[in-house]
Parts: structure tokens; sequence; C-alpha cells
């Protein structure tokens, strides 16, 4: 019997990477499903008064929150054009570089012809010790828990800090980091404002129950998918379109792997009983 | 066309760097990996600098003189690294915890035990209205997160005639957990994909000028 050729991970990894440069030189436009939980998230968005102010805030790593940049840069451009202003608050070192990573990709402040001005329809504050209870601290006063915004600039200069003191000024709170569960805790469960997190792919499944058990207060967006849905719906096509497109072509790889991983293991099962025959 | 900003060129050189250890181990994956662990450390430090700035500027301002205890508190954690002194960092340790634990205890019986068996009581209400769809979905978390709890609770089988139905319960709840773990792992090969393509993106479009 033909002995089968090892099949090198290099090759496979090869396979890959070309199925991988197909969507990124020229995309495909794979069909996705919109989701009615993005949709909710999309009218409350559109639902809030002008000059509303949300918060974006959270702690996680910079290279996972990737992932929920695609749906958080598209809601960014939505809110600029609503007039809803915003307020960033990490409570991770890499958070503070990642709120200003989205504010820049999403083109909304002026320096990009945009319609928002620093101060006045945003305002980047500064890495928060003390994760939960520093979060605790900030619903609670503002001007306790942050003295300066992330330029050193004391934050009672900055006229959206004006109007800025507690969670009863909080028209939704947007997580687009792993670290939801303690805004839901503590912005939902005991202050009452609303979360919405742009949920990475991986967290999903861990927190969906609380969307269950905080109906209408508590919405998630499923990974790339939803970023995806999220750009459709605010008219954009952008990171979560690309990876919508290499889902589809990998999902082609996987099976394809391991139908071939079958059949080479059942082939040598029978090499092996015919070896040890002989 | 190719980008000429010479920060994309550094981020798709330490980006296939990266990808070059599905090939094997190599200089240019070594020197990607080191860049990336000096750059976090780095980037902690200059962190924890601007933050302590940011901090104790109202003690510096004499706004909040209150700031002195948490300052003390610090530099008592700095002992740490003083092995003869080393148990003045356990004051502002214990502390630390002690109030992580508590505000946790506070917030986690009301959203994770009290509204989430909110929610179980409300899905288990929804079996019988809705869709199909919407019924059977309800039907399997009500019977997968029973399942699953008394996988946990009951983790000695009585012996007699019940035993056989606490097993039953048991297999269920362990199935639950496998399809959870499923459900799990292949989100995060989503999330892999996802990101892989991200990182080819920034070389063939933002570098390479392509898509």
């Amino acid at each position: 019997m033909a002995k089968i050729p090892e099949l090198k991970s290099q090759y496979i990894w090869l396979v890959a990477l070309i199925l991988f440069l197909i969507p990124a030189v020229n995309p495909l436009g794979a069909p996705f499903a919109m989701s009615d939980v993005t949709v909710k998230i999309y009218d409350l968005m559109q639902s809030l008064p002008e000059k509303s102010i949300v918060v974006m805030g959270g702690a996680s790593v910079f290279a996972f929150d990737i992932e929920s940049s695609p749906g958080m840069i598209a809601c960014l451009k939505q809110m600029a054009a609503r007039h809803l202003r915003l307020v960033t608050f990490p409570l991770g070192t890499e958070a503070a570089q990642y709120h200003k990573f989205c504010i820049d990709a999403a083109r909304v402040d002026q320096k990009y012809g945009g319609p928002w001005k620093y101060g006045v329809d945003y305002v980047l504050l500064p890495y928060t010790p003390g994760g939960s209870a520093a979060l605790i601290s900030f619903l609670k006063s503002v001007e306790a828990t942050v003295t300066l915004d992330i330029n050193g600039v004391p934050i009672n200069q900055l006229p959206l800090m004006r109007d800025f003191h507690s969670y009863k000024d909080i028209a939704v709170w947007m997580c687009p980091h792993w670290g939801f569960i303690d805004i839901i805790r503590y912005a939902t469960g005991e202050c009452g404002v609303i979360s919405v997190s742009f949920a990475q792919s991986a967290a999903y499944a861990t927190f969906s129950p609380y969307m269950m058990a905080y109906p209408g207060k508590v919405y998630m967006t499923n990974g790339y998918v939803g970023g995806a849905q999220y750009e459709r719906l605010v008219g954009i096509k952008g990171l979560g379109h690309k990876v919508v497109d290499s889902y589809s072509l990998i999902s082609v790889l996987i099976p394809a792997l391991i139908i071939l991983g079958n059949i080479t293991m059942i082939v040598r099962m029978k090499e092996e009983e015919v070896e040890a025959k002989e | 066309m190719i980008s000429t900003d010479p920060w994309i060129w550094l981020s798709a050189l330490l980006s296939i760097s990266c990808f070059s250890l599905l090939y094997g181990d190599n200089k240019a994956f070594r020197w990607a990996e080191t860049t990336y662990t000096a750059s976090v450390i780095g980037h902690s430090v200059v962190t924890g600098l601007v933050t302590l700035r940011d901090r104790f500027y109202p003690l510096y301002t004499g706004a909040q003189p209150q700031y002195i205890v948490p300052l003390i508190l610090g530099i008592l954690s700095i002992f740490i690294v003083w092995r003869k002194y080393a148990w003045l960092a356990t004051i502002s340790m214990a502390l630390m915890i002690g109030v992580g634990t508590g505000i946790s205890m506070r917030a986690l019986i009301a959203t994770d035990i009290i509204a989430n068996t909110r929610a179980v009581i409300g899905e288990t209400a929804g079996i019988l209205k809705g869709s199909p769809a919407d019924q059977l979905g309800n039907l399997i978390r009500v019977v997968f997160t029973i399942a699953a709890l008394w996988y946990f609770v009951f983790t000695l089988i009585p012996k007699g005639p019940t035993a056989k139905p606490f097993s039953w319960i048991q297999t269920i709840g362990k199935y639950a957990l496998i399809a959870y773990i499923g459900v799990a792992v292949g989100n995060t090969m989503q999330q892999f994909t996802g990101c892989a393509t991200s990182a080819i993106y920034r070389i063939v479009g933002l570098w390479l000028g392509f898509g």
C-alpha cells in the first residue's frame, strides 16, 4: 500500500494564510444575518437625546479588545452624528490607549473633519487603578475619583465634565472590553445604568446570561460578526466585514482539514494492522 | 501604494515576525517577542508614573489632604521587596484584599445569584409561550441550568432508589458543561481567526496598500 506523505503544519498555515489574504486584498462581501440585539442597541443610541453622556470604560487587553473595535468604532460614528457626548474611563492600563485608538479610528474629532471637539464633546480620562473600588467611586462621584484628564488638565476646566458628576448623568455605559461583568454588577445592578458591550466572542457565552438577568438593561453583540452587523446599521464597511469574509473561507478550510485528518488516521490504522499481521 | 509611515512599517515587521513562528522558532520571532515584552513593561512603568501624578494631584494642591492615607499605604506596599520589612506590605495588601472581597461579595449576590435565578424563573415561564424555537431555547436553558447546578451541588449520589434519577440528572449536567465548553472554545477560535484577519489586513492593507 502506498504511504501517505506527511502533512507538515507549515503547509496548513500556508493554505490558511492564502485564505486570509484573499478577503484582505479583495473583499468578498460574504452574507451574514442581522441580530435583534444589535438592532436594539442601534435603536437605543438613536433614541438618546442630544448631548446625552455616554461612558466608554472597563478593563482588558488591547490585543483582544481589537475584536470589540468594529462595533465600537461604528457606534462612535453614530454617536458623533447624533451629537451625543463621550467620556472614557479606563480601568486597565491598556484601555487608555485603546479608547484613544477607537476615537482616532472613528475619525470623529475635528482634526479629522469630524464634529467632535475635545473637552466639549468628548473627554479622555487617564487609567484609574483600583478595579471595582475605583468603578464604584466613579459612579458615586466623578470629581472625587478623577481630577485630571489624560493630558493632565484639571477636569473642572473641561466644559463636558461640568455636566458630569455621577452615575445619574450617564445615559449608557459602553464596555468594549472583557471586563464587562464589573460594569453589569455595579453600573447596571446597583445604579440602574444601561450597559452595552461589543463583546468578544470568547466572552459572549459567559456573559450572555446577564442579558436574560437584566432584560432591557444589558445588551451585547457577539464578536466580529456583531461588529459587522453594527457597521451595516451605521452604513460603513470596516474590519467587521473583512473578518466575516475570513470566517466564510476559514469555515471551508476547517471541515476540509478535519476530513483530511480523519482519512489519514483511518489509512494509518489499516497500515498498522497490515504491518502487525506481517 | 506602500505606506511611508515608519510606525506602520514597524507594526508590519513586528506582525510578520510574530507570524514567522508558524514556520518554526527563529530570530525574527525572538526579536518581536522581546520587543513586545519590553514595550509592555515600559508602558506599564510610564502609566504608573503618570497615574501617581493624576492620583496625588489633589494632595499636592491641598484640595484633598486625606489622600495622604493611600500614599502611605502605597509606599508600604513597596517594602515587599525588602525581606526584613516585608511585613509592612501586608498592611496595605490586607486592606486591598479585604475591600476587594467585600465589594465583590456585595454585588455578586445581587447580580450573579439573585438576578440569574430570576432570569431562570422567567425562562421557565417562557417554555409555554412564544414561538416554538423560543420555547425550545428556554426549555434547553432551564434544563441545562438546573442539571449543571445539580452536578456541582450534589457531588455525592445517595444510595437507594433515588440513586439512578440522581445520576441521570448529573449526566445531563455533564453534557451541559461539555456543551458550554464547546461553545466557549468555538467562540475563542472565532476570536483568534478575527485577530489574525486584523493583523493580516494591517500588513496587506495599511502597509502594502492593497485592499
